[in-house]
Formats: structure tokens, C-alpha cells, sequence
């Protein structure tokens, strides 16, 4: 099969906006070429191919050297595309009019098992005559998933959930089955595709493997009409979400982003192996405070999770802790079709079970969570309000009799989260998008006043519509002072609403405080700048929380 | 050295102006006399005492405006003079009608490009390469990632994205001047042979053109009533203010596409809304204009409308012309 199958696959994906036809000419697509093809397919379309052959930059300076092109020109052009690859298919075209044999023929499973591999192991000469080489012979429709490729910046809008449905539908399996079968290291090969299709359910197979996660929709307004009494409350972790399982004494930790996640936490692998018992458990992975019980920032769980193999002051330096929220499988019996308030019996069962009769303490590295149990709806509201205190981000609200089901699932779990905290800040620069926002002003940064000056305190890009973007983009343009490269300092003029998660002290900013998840609430339009928020009221916002 | 205010032609809030002749080129303001490159609406204002154009393009602007308005009107070629300055136009192949200025006064030839392509377009007259000292070019695409394929490619692709979809109805966008009879007549050289409506805004100037002897496939007024099974597998071409809003309600099981140069950008193409964009234009790519830059052998280049900086930085470092500013 040739690679025009899966050029125009990503040309129609990238196209398409409905769920239900990319699902159809994705199944058209697995039914039409070879396994190995639609291995490699599932492997890009997924994102498992994060592997970059070379940068973005070393793309655009080869391209420039090889054809003499001013770098200049080519990074005004970037401005305006955003994406290298892409930048180096438009310049590319008409341009490799050579006599060279084409590889029209070439399949995706040569171009990524072969071709690409191989330019990896030459020196650098070698590789840059080898890349200019297959531009001048790969027909040029198929030159943008080459750069992207080579680039580690293959992207098209389809998720892995939609995968799993097409092929779902191939083969008329369950998407939980499925979801199993894509879930870990899927590495391309017709073997792996042959598994991925079998009609057999090997369940033996499917046992290494978490479950499909079960996700809190955001609360809706309908939930307090029902009686309190329905429903468990938890606190909401801000931590990462996981599977800790173990069976037949192996232990495994899953994210929902489906990554084994072994290496990175050795200590908890360690220490939960000791138990007798198997399990699957559905928690969270925190950095804790063991003194105050409570979870440090994130930022402290970001020190942990892409560092493999941490030494043990990394260990000590950043404490973790697995709090399990759920039960799901235990010494084999699968247990997520029973209701949840059952299987929090049996969790606390077997915590308890485990605290006592494991040798070494697990305390110091698990937990269950705590539940909370208000009175009414306004106590519920009086907790999520309380929930800064204790760095948590609002609470989780659980159906007590709901099973685990997958996904997304509406009217059984919510997340009742603690109102952000807000500034009205004033816009002082902006830079240039990339992506999709190529040729738009989209990063923003804005101030508050300290005394009569404007004092840069957060940045954010995300919040505004389509249409304010293009709107604010064109005021951008007229109102710029000065030009620094990518960024424009503009007139004092405009008023943002500003929202945020977290306010704290910071000595790297210039105005002293540091804001996490900052992102434009409201453009204010009906505020002048005078009316902007000033520094002292973002330290008594500070003051109020802590 | 000769001074901005020199030049014979120069910018005056905004616009393009001789001075000489008293004369503005396509002003966006009323003034007296205004000389009108196109017919396209943003080249065009109300209240100027005398429009100055071809003929086509007076018939077009007419029929877009209506009678109201003063056109004095030459062919292509066809010198006529203005406080001793020749003036004539001169075909540029952007829409029916269009054409490039050129000024010669004192032996000093300038020229405006106007809005311009080289590419074949089987509705207007091919672009004239004239000879000039001075040139003033736009530069809509005017960035080397803008390389057109070929119409007929293109019109293939449209057919090939209609007739894949027999159960839709595809709703293709596009200016009503110019490029939706571009397009008819290219689509009518392809394998789709099914029914084509129009927006009464494109159906007009279809009339207006097949009247200049251009040859337009026949196309139906689409009537807001249409029964939805009549659409299915049909082409509907609509400008493309429509396209947001509430006048896609009218139709069921859709496909919507734009045909311009700007949906040659992934980016674009994503942020625009359509589900596909054909990258068509009637502007010069980055070629077009290197092209026109050097066959018209001028001397001194400006450009407007687009990037204009990052071509003028490449043509200073390359050619041996002048790339000159006129500062606003």
C-alpha cells in the first residue's frame, strides 16, 4: 500500500469535523490496507510517536542551506505558519523538479520502519544529502507528513477514543476491550494490529492492563434537587490520576494518559508489593506534606514524574503518596459492576486488612481517602470553599450507587470546583501564536498597578473567542509602541479579567507574586485602565487565602 | 535626491495620488477624480464627483451600485490625457475588467499594478507585461510559502470533494466578483456535471459577465425555499459574509469549503470554520511578483497591501533595483 492511502486519510481527518465521519473514514481506512499500514496508522494517529529525528530548526536551516535561502525569510514565514514542517512543505513545493526515480510508491510502513530509522544512524553530512534526497523523490503530497514525522510533530484531530471506536465498529468489539488493547506500549507491527482486531478476547492479555477510566463531569445545577444522602464526597486532588495494580504479585502504575509509570516511582512499587493480596486501585499520586497531611503544589509532582530511576534524595526531597479512591478488582474478581458504596466497604476492608497485617509500613507511601460528609447542599458549598485550605481544588461528588463504568459517563460522578480567583489586569504586550493561531497575536501578558506604573504579573493565552482574538489582534496592530522580535509592547488601553487557581509569593517576578493556570475570564471592555486591579490587591487576595 | 513629495505619484492619507493630474487611484474617501482599477468594493467609494475606468469594469461597478454614478471609460491600451500626463490602462488579469494603470509624464514611466495575477483565468484578459521606471505592486501573498497550483488542479479537487459526497449538499464560499465565475467556468471543465446555484449577489454578475461575452455554465438563483432533496449532491456557491450566521439553517447535510489563497495555511484553513479550503486567489503568488518585478524592468519598486517588508528585504539583497518607501 502506498503512502497516498494514508496522505489522503490525514488530509480528510484533518478536514472533517464530525466525530461520526471521521470514525467512517477511519474505518475505511483499516479495512482497505495492509495490517502493518494500519499499525503504523493507529501508532501516528495515537501520538505514540513522540520521537523527534530533528528539530524544527535544523529542518529550516538545512532547507535553507540546501536551497539558499535567507534564514530571515524563512522564520517571517514561520510567523505566519507556525509549524516548521509545514513551513518547509510550502517552500519545498516546485522546487525538487529532479530526474530522480520517485518513491510514489512507498508505504508507510517502509517510510517509518526504514527510511527514517536509517537516516538516524548517519553522520550528520550523510543525513542532510539523505533528507534532501527523499524531497527530491517522495512526491510532493507526501512531503508534509515526511517533516512532520522527522519533526516528532505529527498531529491531526483525532483522539485516541476515536480510534478506539473505529475500531470498535471494524470488528464489533466493546470500546472498554478495545481501550484495553491500545492502552501501554502499542508497538507497530502486524502482530500487534492482529491482536488489536482479534475477534478472541484473551483475557489473560487484557489482565496486564488498567481499566478504562471512569471521569467527573462538571457539576450541574440538577444535582442539588437529589438528597445529600445519595452521594459520597471526596476531596479533588490536584495531583495525577492512576491505576496501582497488581496481579498475579507484579506491581504496575498506569496514568490516565495510559503510561506505565513504573520507573518513575520505584519506592511505591516497592513498598506495595509486600501485600499478599491483588488489586486494582483507582487513586491519585500526590508530593505529600506528611507533617500537615496535606499535598504540596503540583509543581512538586512535576520534579517527580519525568525523572525515571529517582535517587533516593530525589525520594526524600519529594515524598509521594498513592490515595486510593477505589476498588476495582480484587484477587481476581472484577468489581466495578458493583455499587460504589460497596466497594468503598471492601477498600476499607482490605485497608485496613493491609495496615495491619503487612510487615513493613505502607501508611508512609498509601492511604485511602478520606470522605467528607456534609449535612446539606450549603454545608457542600461550605467545604468547597474550604478546600484551598487543605490545597485541594473543590470536591469530587459520587453517586453512591454508581458502578465504574468508562469514560465521561453523565449523572454519577461531578467535580465541584472552587471558584478561581480574579483580577482585572491591564494588556501591556503581546506575541505571536503558533499552531493553529499562526499569524495572530494570542499570548498576552498583563499588569497591575504598583503606584502609577504597570507591573507585568501573569500571561495567559487561552479564554477569548475565535472573533475576540481576530478582534483584539487588529487593536494589537494599530496600537503596538515597540516591536522586540516576535513581541509588541502596547498601549495601556485594554482591561482583562483575569482568573487563576493559586496566588503565592515569588522572587523570580518582577512584581513579587506568581499566579498558576492564569487565563482571560472577560474582556472588559466596559473598564479603562484606571479601573484595573493594583498589586496590594492581589496580596490581599493573598492574605484572604492563606 | 528627489524627495517623497516628488514623486509623481505618492500616498496622501492613505491612498494613492498624483498630484500632477489632481488624480486618485481606487480612493477609499470621496474626491473629484478618481481612477478605478476594478470593480471589487474595496477599491471603490461612494461620492467622487468622476469615476475613470475600462468599460468592463464600469458595466460591473454599475450594475453593483447602480446608475448613479458619473464613468468616463477607455479600452485597454488607449491613451487620454490629464494635465499633460498620459494615462492608460492596461489588462492585469485579476477579475473581468481589471487593469494595471501606467502614468508617463516628462519621459518618467510609472505604473500600478492594481490587483494582479499571471496565472490563466479564461474570464478576463491574461495579464499585459508592461515596460516602466517606476512600479507600484501589491503584494497580497507576497511570502514564498504562496505557490499556486494550477486552476484546473483545483477545480479538480472540487469536483472530486462533490462528487465524493453525493448525499451532501457542498456549499463552496467565495467573492462574488470574480473568482465565483472563475471557478464556474473551471468546474464546468471537470468531471462534475451536476446542478450549480448561486446567491443572487453571484448569479448577477454571472448575467453581467456572459453580457461581456465571457462564457458561464448555466447556474440557478437559489430561492430560499428549496426543497432540501433537490440540493442533495448539488454545488451552491455563496459569498462568503454568509457563511456565518443564520443562513446555513436553511440547508440540511452539509459541506462547507472556501476557495481562496489564504487556505494554502493549515492554520488558516482550521481557524476559518470551513471544512475544507481550496487555496485559489486571484493575486499574484511570490513568483507572480518576482516576475512582474523583473519583465516590467523598472528601476524602483514599491509595494503595498501585505507583507510588503520581507519582500522588499529579499529583492534588495537580490536584485540591483530600488525598493522604495513611501512612509504614510
Amino acid at each position: 500500500m502506498s503512502l497516498k492511502k494514508f496522505s489522503e486519510l490525514f488530509g480528510d481527518l484533518d478536514s472533517i469535523n464530525s466525530t461520526n465521519n471521521k470514525i467512517e473514514v477511519l474505518k475505511n481506512y483499516f479495512l482497505s490496507n495492509d495490517p502493518i499500514d494500519n499499525s503504523w496508522a493507529i501508532y501516528l494517529l495515537t501520538g505514540k510517536n513522540n520521537k523527534r529525528f530533528i528539530s524544527g530548526r535544523y529542518l529550516k536551516n538545512l532547507f535553507s542551506q540546501i536551497y539558499e535561502y535567507p534564514q530571515w525569510l524563512i522564520d517571517t514565514c514561520y510567523l505566519k505558519v507556525g509549524d516548521s514542517a509545514e513551513v518547509i512543505t510550502l517552500l519545498l513545493k516546485n522546487k525538487t523538479n529532479s530526474r530522480k526515480k520517485k518513491l510514489s510508491n512507498i508505504s508507510l510502513n517502509e517510510l517509518l520502519s526504514k527510511t527514517i530509522p536509517e537516516l538516524s544512524k548517519l553522520n550528520e553530512e550523510e543525513k542532510n544529502l539523505e533528507i534532501k534526497n527523499i524531497w527530491e523523490r517522495l512526491p510532493e503530497d507526501y512531503h508534509l507528513i515526511f517533516n512532520k514525522i522527522l519533526t516528532g510533530t505529527f498531529r491531526v484531530g483525532v483522539s485516541i477514543g476515536l480510534i478506539t471506536k473505529s475500531i470498535s465498529k471494524l470488528i464489533n468489539i466493546d470500546e472498554e476491550i478495545i481501550s484495553h488493547r491500545l492502552m501501554g506500549n502499542f508497538k507497530p507491527s502486524i502482530d500487534s494490529y492482529k491482536f488489536l482486531i482479534n475477534k478472541n478476547i484473551n483475557l489473560q492479555e487484557l489482565n496486564s492492563k488498567p481499566f478504562p477510566f471512569l471521569l467527573a463531569n462538571t457539576i450541574e445545577d440538577k444535582i442539588f434537587k437529589n438528597s445529600i444522602n445519595d452521594f459520597q464526597f471526596e476531596w479533588k486532588y490536584d495531583g495525577i490520576r492512576m491505576q496501582l495494580i497488581k496481579r498475579s504479585g507484579n506491581v504496575s502504575l498506569w496514568t490516565r494518559g495510559q503510561e506505565l509509570v513504573n520507573e518513575s516511582f520505584p519506592e511505591l512499587l516497592e513498598k506495595m508489593s509486600h501485600i499478599k493480596d491483588d488489586f486494582v486501585l483507582d487513586g491519585e499520586l500526590l508530593v505529600w506534606n506528611f507533617k500537615e497531611q496535606i499535598a504540596f503544589d503540583f509543581s512538586l509532582l512535576q520534579k517527580r514524574i519525568n525523572r525515571k530511576s529517582p535517587t533516593r534524595s530525589i525520594q526524600i526531597k519529594y515524598p509521594i503518596i498513592f490515595i486510593a479512591y477505589d476498588l476495582l478488582e480484587i484477587n481476581g474478581r472484577d468489581i466495578r459492576e458493583i455499587k460504589l458504596e460497596n466497594r468503598r466497604i471492601e477498600l476499607e476492608k482490605y485497608f485496613s486488612k493491609w495496615q495491619n497485617k503487612t510487615e513493613n509500613n505502607i501508611t508512609d507511601i498509601f492511604k485511602i481517602c478520606d470522605l467528607i460528609f456534609p449535612k446539606d447542599w450549603p454545608d457542600a458549598l461550605t467545604y468547597k470553599e474550604k478546600s484551598r485550605e487543605n490545597n485541594t481544588e473543590g470536591l469530587i461528588i459520587k453517586k453512591k450507587t454508581s458502578i465504574y463504568s468508562s469514560g465521561r459517563k453523565k449523572g454519577i460522578w461531578w467535580k465541584y470546583k472552587v471558584d478561581p480567583m480574579q483580577l482585572d489586569a491591564v494588556l501591556i504586550y503581546a506575541k505571536g501564536g503558533s499552531g493553529r493561531r499562526a499569524g495572530l497575536y494570542t499570548d498576552y501578558s498583563f499588569a497591575l498597578w504598583k503606584d502609577k506604573e504597570l507591573i507585568k504579573f501573569a500571561s495567559a493565552y487561552s479564554g477569548l473567542t475565535n472573533i475576540e482574538i481576530k478582534e483584539l489582534d487588529k487593536w494589537i496592530r494599530k496600537n503596538t509602541i515597540e516591536k522586540f522580535g516576535p513581541v509588541r509592547s502596547l498601549k495601556p488601553e485594554m482591561v482583562f479579567e483575569i482568573s487563576f487557581e493559586k496566588i503565592q509569593i515569588s522572587k523570580r517576578h518582577k512584581s513579587g507574586i506568581a499566579v498558576r493556570f492564569p487565563r482571560i475570564t472577560k474582556w472588559r471592555k466596559d473598564k479603562k485602565i484606571n479601573d484595573a486591579d493594583s498589586l496590594e490587591n492581589a496580596y490581599e487576595l493573598m492574605k484572604k487565602i492563606s | 535626491m528627489r524627495t517623497k513629495q516628488d514623486y509623481l505619484i505618492r500616498y496622501k492619507d492613505g491612498n494613492l495620488y498624483c498630484e500632477l493630474a489632481d488624480i486618485w487611484i481606487d480612493p477609499s474617501k470621496p474626491v473629484k477624480k478618481a481612477l478605478i482599477t476594478h470593480a471589487h468594493f474595496d477599491h471603490f467609494t461612494f461620492g467622487c464627483e468622476e469615476y475613470i475606468s475600462t468599460k468592463e469594469t464600469a458595466i460591473l461597478l454599475k450594475e453593483r451600485v447602480g446608475d448613479n454614478i458619473k464613468i468616463k471609460t477607455f479600452e485597454y491600451g488607449e491613451e487620454f490625457k490629464i494635465n499633460g500626463i498620459n494615462i492608460s490602462f492596461h489588462p492585469s488579469g485579476h477579475i473581468l475588467g481589471s487593469s494595471q494603470i501606467r502614468f508617463i509624464f516628462a519621459e518618467e514611466k510609472w505604473l500600478i499594478s492594481g490587483d494582479f495575477k499571471l496565472q490563466k483565468d479564461q474570464t478576463c484578459k491574461q495579464y499585459e507585461i508592461v515596460k516602466t521606471d517606476y512600479l507600484i505592486s501589491e503584494c497580497t501573498f507576497g511570502l514564498p510559502i504562496f505557490k499556486w497550483d494550477e486552476s484546473n488542479k483545483i477545480a479538480n479537487d472540487i469536483s472530486k470533494w462533490i462528487t465524493n459526497s453525493p448525499e451532501k449538499t457542498s456549499l463552496l464560499f467565495c467573492y462574488s466578483l470574480g473568482k465565483a465565475q472563475r471557478l464556474l467556468n473551471e468546474i464546468s471543465q471537470t468531471n462534475f456535471k451536476g446542478n450549480i446555484y448561486c446567491h443572487g449577489s453571484i448569479h448577477k454578475m454571472n448575467n453581467s459577465y456572459r453580457e461581456l461575452g465571457i462564457d458561464i455554465k448555466d447556474t440557478i438563483k437559489i430561492e430560499n425555499k428549496k426543497k432540501i432533496d433537490e440540493l442533495k449532491g448539488s454545488l451552491i456557491l455563496l459569498p462568503p459574509s454568509l457563511s456565518k450566521g443564520s443562513y446555513l439553517k436553511n440547508f440540511k447535510n452539509i459541506q462547507t469549503a472556501f476557495a481562496s489563497g489564504w487556505m494554502s495555511i493549515r492554520a488558516l484553513r482550521k481557524r476559518s470554520g470551513y471544512d475544507k479550503g481550496f487555496a485559489i486567489s486571484d493575486h499574484a503568488d511570490w513568483d507572480g511578483i518576482l516576475e512582474v518585478v523583473k519583465k516590467s524592468e523598472a528601476k524602483n519598486v514599491f509595494f503595498h497591501h501585505g507583507d510588503s517588508e520581507a519582500l522588499s528585504k529579499y529583492l534588495i539583497g537580490k536584485e540591483s533595483i530600488n525598493v522604495l518607501f513611501f512612509g504614510k
